[in-house]
């Protein structure tokens, strides 16, 4: 599957409270345009959607906090994914779709396919933790699985690189701001 | 020797201006503060939240903006190399208010200490290429230069910043 094919399922599996934190590039633009707005959909630091997404988790209690990321992000910012596993909010789920490639950029390629996602994950405190392929047959139910997951939850697919033609969001990022304080209250 | 702000008043001021979170990567300045906050201190008025980075410390204080909480992050202004980018295309672009709380080394008293010399001279140039205003805490008059940089960074909805310098939150 391709990484906008997996968006495209979430769909079923959140409800209008819930809280997306999506990344930089192509990840942020298929959510703006395939998913309920609005959501915090991060244009520029690469490496930090999972500590935004930790910081709205540990206010926000009651509200599902899924962060979208690719590889390239995950890599560049490591030490979040420890730090939440460290604190691992219930309410907070981590979503890396892995090309192993900087996509938005070009398509060159990053080093994720060193680590060892089954292994690495398995060492770290989440009640979910699965790595695998993304497919057509089993993606209903591993979203299942991971998103309603009653603890800290992580689920890596390896995707195809991909892209829909979207048009870039229309938003300034300030708009975004305030609609996101506008959805908390 | 003047006196050193007491941890218990400096989190009380940060409860009463209503910051629900506190992050950031530890400094030599700050351990008085850091070391009541972990021990002594009742975090379901304050959140202490531990950060790798420093750029993960905006990063977190970032989604606690997000939610119309605020956040204070703590920082050597060594980490202040680290948070150009975490600054300028996530907290400022967004309108993200936080306050920074930055050791202000490579002063003299770290004479012997050179890792800090270059960033100690540039630290205020620094922050103002980064179009972040700043204030140099002092004992004396730490409530109201606080009070002001809150003003500042509410009403600028952004991230002001805070320079520390030895013995002031800690001996």
């Amino acid at each position: 599957m391709k990484g906008y094919e997996v968006i495209e399922k979430i769909k079923g599996y959140i409800n209008e409270r819930d809280m997306i934190v999506s990344s930089t590039g192509n990840i942020s633009r298929e959510v703006f345009h395939i998913l309920d707005q609005p959501q915090v959909y991060l244009r520029g630091s690469l490496g930090l959607q999972i500590s935004v997404g930790l910081g709205i988790a540990i206010e926000e209690k009651k509200r599902k906090v899924l962060v979208i990321l690719g590889d390239g992000s995950l890599l560049m910012g490591m030490g979040s994914i420890i730090t939440s596993s460290y604190y691992k909010p219930s309410n907070l789920k981590i979503l890396i779709l892995d090309n192993a490639k900087y996509f938005t950029t070009g398509g060159q390629k990053t080093v994720s396919s060193a680590i060892n996602f089954t292994k690495f994950l398995g060492s770290l405190e989440a009640s979910f933790k699965i790595s695998k392929n993304a497919s057509e047959e089993s993606i209903n139910q591993d979203l299942t699985k991971f998103i309603n997951s009653k603890g800290f939850s992580i689920l890596h697919l390896k995707i195809e690189s991909g892209k829909k033609a979207l048009s870039n969001i229309t938003w300034h990022p300030e708009e975004i701001t305030k609609r996101i304080k506008k959805k908390i209250i | 020797m003047s006196e050193i702000i007491t941890s218990n008043l400096f989190l009380k001021f940060l409860e009463e201006n209503n910051f629900s979170t506190i992050t950031g990567v530890p400094c030599s300045y700050f351990k008085d503060l850091l070391m009541y906050l972990d021990k002594e201190y009742d975090q379901k008025k304050i959140k202490h939240i531990l950060a790798t980075r420093e750029d993960e410390a905006v990063g977190i204080a970032s989604g606690v903006a997000f939610t119309n909480r605020k956040a204070i992050v703590y920082l050597q202004n060594s980490g202040l190399g680290n948070i150009g980018d975490a600054l300028t295309s996530l907290a400022q672009l967004y309108k993200l208010p936080m306050l920074l709380l930055i050791s202000y080394r490579g002063l003299l008293p770290d004479k012997d200490f050179p890792e800090h010399s270059i960033m100690g001279e540039v630290t205020e140039d620094f922050l103002r290429a980064l179009k972040t205003p700043y204030w140099i805490l002092e004992y004396e008059t730490w409530q109201e230069t606080m009070k002001e940089a809150i003003y500042t960074m509410e009403k600028l909805q952004s991230p002001v910043a805070l320079l520390v310098k030895k013995g002031v939150l800690s001996l």
